[in-house]
């Protein structure tokens, strides 16, 4: 939570004028990308499902400036947790992940390779708490999410069952509360897990979900359920609620708010790579990330539905990669 | 029975469902009582219950209208999903709309709907035709106008659309429309040419106009690549990765099984070890697909593919060459999911072949081979084409065992293509269940990937239809062939 404080610090902000109708633009301070010659190869892409949208659009623009028969790209997005030891083996080049690796993945690698894996933030994420449509819900304090989705409740609330528990009245009062997550393959549940559970236990009745997708789905189509999901997935048939810390502070899960740091669930989505320190990285994995970090490579993460990242951040993930 | 009412149902939702997601629909625009204006396709309605909370909290007038809604609906509220797309300016692509909010309802005369190579769907009124040597109009000011009129503006568009998108030119065109925002606002947005894939005034079209953009979105469907994450575009990858990937599972598993039923019923001695192998076999057919699918990872692609690359690809390690999922171990996988099958029915085939048959080759003089390959097999051979025709059906619907040895997301390349050496075993691919699944459940846009979803599946039976309609006319065409040598 630190580390994203302060990237958030560093982020730069940039809306439209008139806050209410915020669409999100890139930083006009990134460089546009352009084209070189002699880039050739694979790109391999093992990890998240939640930024596999996001790695078949960064493929999908940056083979449009090279040849077909040079440059292919593979995309595959069963979980972050796939990421580590694709790269760790080899048979991925880049490793997408919605959480930080954790010490046992890092001190894998570094077992295998003698040095840490690179972890490159591209882009910034709020996982949301999806209602019905037609939920009258104002808003939650994280202590009655943990309470609605685990058995341990770490944050102290009292037991949460119904939708009347929350504070529901009239026909919602005595309705159960249907709740839809991730499988654990998946960097979405260990984030939930650890920031909103104090990595408690998930409840055994949660319905656990093969995609972000679908876990938008289920709440779409159940008046009385609630689930969590990256915010990129939102629809017209679900609500985002709004999230704080008490009562009072609710936020709502808007760019800005992510941005400022008052939203209490944005989170960065990494790529990570395989990087000896101090080396000339390879052609294809460096077109690709300055690709990642350009102009046309944040437009596409607005296109997944998530927040780019501005110029401080992406220079220093070019540093950390040795492209200047 | 049951069985027949299921299947006609089931197939006919689905035809039903993906037969219409190409067909274009009129464009409203809806204005509402709080001054928010949208325009867009509708694309589904449901009635809902009005909670009193709302309904007394609207302006007298508008809850008047409400409640009269009501009394004439029993009680029920029907609100209409709106595709409003332009997710570049507004940020959301659907906006439902219900009745009792709508102050104005008209269907503009130049509304277009505009398929985009980026950004997906852009709906706008269309109000004039620009010029200017920049990709992107930053300063209207500069750019020339050329019409304001609607009607003018959008033969102008004609005229260029047409291999502009081949063109390096230094002129830029674009279509100036009038979007609609909702509670974001209303914009006046200048549309490149160069970025328009298909685009039609949807409220002019006569019938046959209809009908031509929904066999030219058909078109496109079958034959391009996908474009954003897979919910637009074509599938032609997938089609392609579907077709070459049962081809090449049905001329694996044929020999195999094929020989391995000869040598059960022909060469063994019946006794207890062939009655294990009989065992093992059917159990085999019993076994789940994605069993399958982890042998396949772990034996074929780590196992065979590892040294495989340790033996002819040490240069390009530690990346894989056949170390990792591809076409070939995809289709080995599936050639074992469906060996049972093919050997079962070829098994049944031989033992029907009258032996009075054999016997007549044996008393001329045939040696057993000779027997069997003139004599037995060619009479086998329709059982023998069934079998493979099972096999087929069974290994194109397969998803699970595919998703762990080399199918993906997105893997654009065609495993079969133009560039030496042409058919790349090594390659992973696109296929059509996996990309229904994909599409269905991993998509950011659900509501805009779920007609996506009908029409794969209906392509995805429409084409194991017609691979099983060429075997059973290979078939034919055998039996045919070997009737005539009956007495």
């Amino acid at each position: 939570m630190r580390m994203l404080r302060f990237l958030v610090a560093v982020a730069f902000l940039v809306l439209s004028a008139g806050s209410t109708s915020a669409q999100l633009k890139v930083d006009p301070k990134l460089p546009e990308y352009k084209k070189i010659d002699s880039v050739q190869g694979r790109i391999k892409s093992i990890g998240s499902d939640t930024m596999n949208n996001l790695m078949t659009l960064w493929a999908e623009g940056f083979a449009k400036y090279y040849d077909p028969k040079n440059v292919q790209a593979e995309i595959e997005g069963k979980g972050s947790t796939t990421a580590p030891p694709a790269l760790i083996a080899g048979t991925a080049n880049f490793g997408p992940m919605s959480r930080a690796m954790k010490n046992k993945e890092i001190d894998d690698f570094k077992e295998k390779f003698g040095y840490g894996p690179t972890a490159l933030t591209t882009s910034i994420d709020m996982l949301a708490i999806y209602v019905h449509k037609d939920n009258p819900i104002k808003g939650l304090t994280l202590a009655q999410v943990d309470a609605i989705f685990s058995k341990t409740r770490k944050s102290g609330h009292k037991e949460v069952k119904t939708w009347g528990d929350l504070g529901l009245t009239g026909e919602w009062a005595d309705k159960p509360i249907n709740i839809y997550g991730r499988n654990a393959a998946s960097g979405t549940y260990g984030f939930i897990k650890e920031h909103v559970l104090k990595n408690g236990d998930f409840k055994a009745e949660v319905k656990e979900q093969p995609g972000s997708s679908s876990v938008v789905q289920g709440v779409a189509s159940d008046k009385y359920a609630i689930g969590y999901s990256g915010i990129g997935y939102r629809t017209a048939d679900v609500k985002a609620v709004p999230l704080g810390l008490t009562e009072k502070e609710l936020v709502e899960a808007e760019p800005e708010n992510a941005y400022s740091g008052d939203y209490p669930l944005a989170r960065p989505l990494f790529v990570y790579v395989n990087y000896k320190p101090n080396s000339e990285i390879d052609p294809l994995r460096r077109e690709f990330i300055k690709y990642i970090f350009s102009k046309q490579g944040q437009e596409d993460v607005i296109k997944a539905g998530y927040l780019p990242v501005g110029e401080p951040i992406a220079r220093k993930a070019l540093a950390a990669v040795g492209i200047k | 029975m049951v069985a027949l009412v299921m299947i006609v149902g089931l197939l006919g939702l689905i035809f039903y469902q993906g037969g219409a997601t190409f067909w274009p629909g009129p464009l409203v625009e809806i204005t509402t009582h709080d001054g928010r204006t949208f325009l867009g396709e509708v694309t589904r309605s449901e009635d809902y219950r009005l909670d009193a909370d709302t309904l007394n909290k609207l302006p007298p007038a508008i809850a008047a209208n409400a409640r009269a809604l009501l009394a004439a609906h029993e009680g029920q509220m029907r609100r209409r999903l709106l595709r409003t797309g332009n997710f570049d300016l507004t940020g959301s692509e659907y906006q439902w709309v219900s009745d009792y909010e709508v102050v104005r309802e008209t269907e503009p005369l130049w509304a277009v709907t505009v398929e985009r190579t980026d950004w997906g769907n852009c709906y706008g009124v269309v109000q004039g035709f620009l010029v200017t040597n920049e990709l992107r109009v930053k300063d209207p000011a500069r750019a020339e106008v050329e019409t304001n009129d609607p009607g003018t503006a959008w033969n102008r568009f004609q005229q260029v659309h047409e291999g502009v998108r081949d063109k390096l030119a230094n002129e830029h065109y674009f279509v100036r429309l009038q979007t609609r925002g909702g509670s974001k606002g209303d914009k006046v947005y200048d549309l490149p040419v160069e970025e328009v894939v298909l685009a039609y005034p949807a409220n002019q079209l006569s019938f046959g106009g209809r009908f031509k953009v929904y066999l030219t979105r058909w078109v496109e469907f079958l034959t391009d690549k996908p474009r954003m994450a897979n919910t637009e575009g074509g599938v032609l990858p997938a089609i392609w990765g579907t077709v070459a990937m049962t081809l090449l599972l049905s001329l694996l598993v044929v020999p195999f099984g094929v020989l391995a039923a000869l040598y059960l019923r022909e060469y063994a001695r019946p006794g207890p070890i062939v009655s294990a192998v009989r065992i093992a076999i059917n159990n085999l057919a019993g076994v789940p697909s994605i069993v399958f699918g982890v042998f396949g990872l772990g034996f074929f692609c780590y196992l065979l593919g590892g040294s495989v690359d340790q033996v002819f690809f040490r240069d390009r390690l530690p990346s894989p060459t056949f170390g990792t999922g591809g076409l070939l171990w995809a289709s080995m996988t599936l050639a074992l999911l469906t060996l049972p099958v093919v050997i079962v029915s070829t098994e049944e085939a031989l033992a029907a072949v009258p032996s009075s048959m054999r016997e007549g080759s044996y008393a001329c003089g045939a040696s057993k081979w000779q027997t069997i390959w003139r004599i037995v097999l060619p009479r086998a051979l329709p059982g023998i084409m069934t079998g493979m025709i099972l096999a087929m059906a069974r290994g194109a619907g397969e998803v699970a065992p595919l998703m762990l040895v080399g199918v993906l997301k997105h893997a654009p390349e065609l495993p079969i293509d133009g560039v030496f050496p042409f058919v790349h075993l090594q390659r992973s691919f696109m296929h059509l269940g996996f990309h229904i699944f994909d599409v269905g459940f991993q998509s950011r846009n659900s509501e805009a990937a779920r007609p996506m979803v009908y029409t794969t599946t209906f392509l995805l039976i429409v084409i194991i239809a017609l691979l099983n309609l060429m075997a059973v006319w290979l078939r034919s065409r055998l039996r045919r062939r070997f009737q005539v040598s009956h007495f």
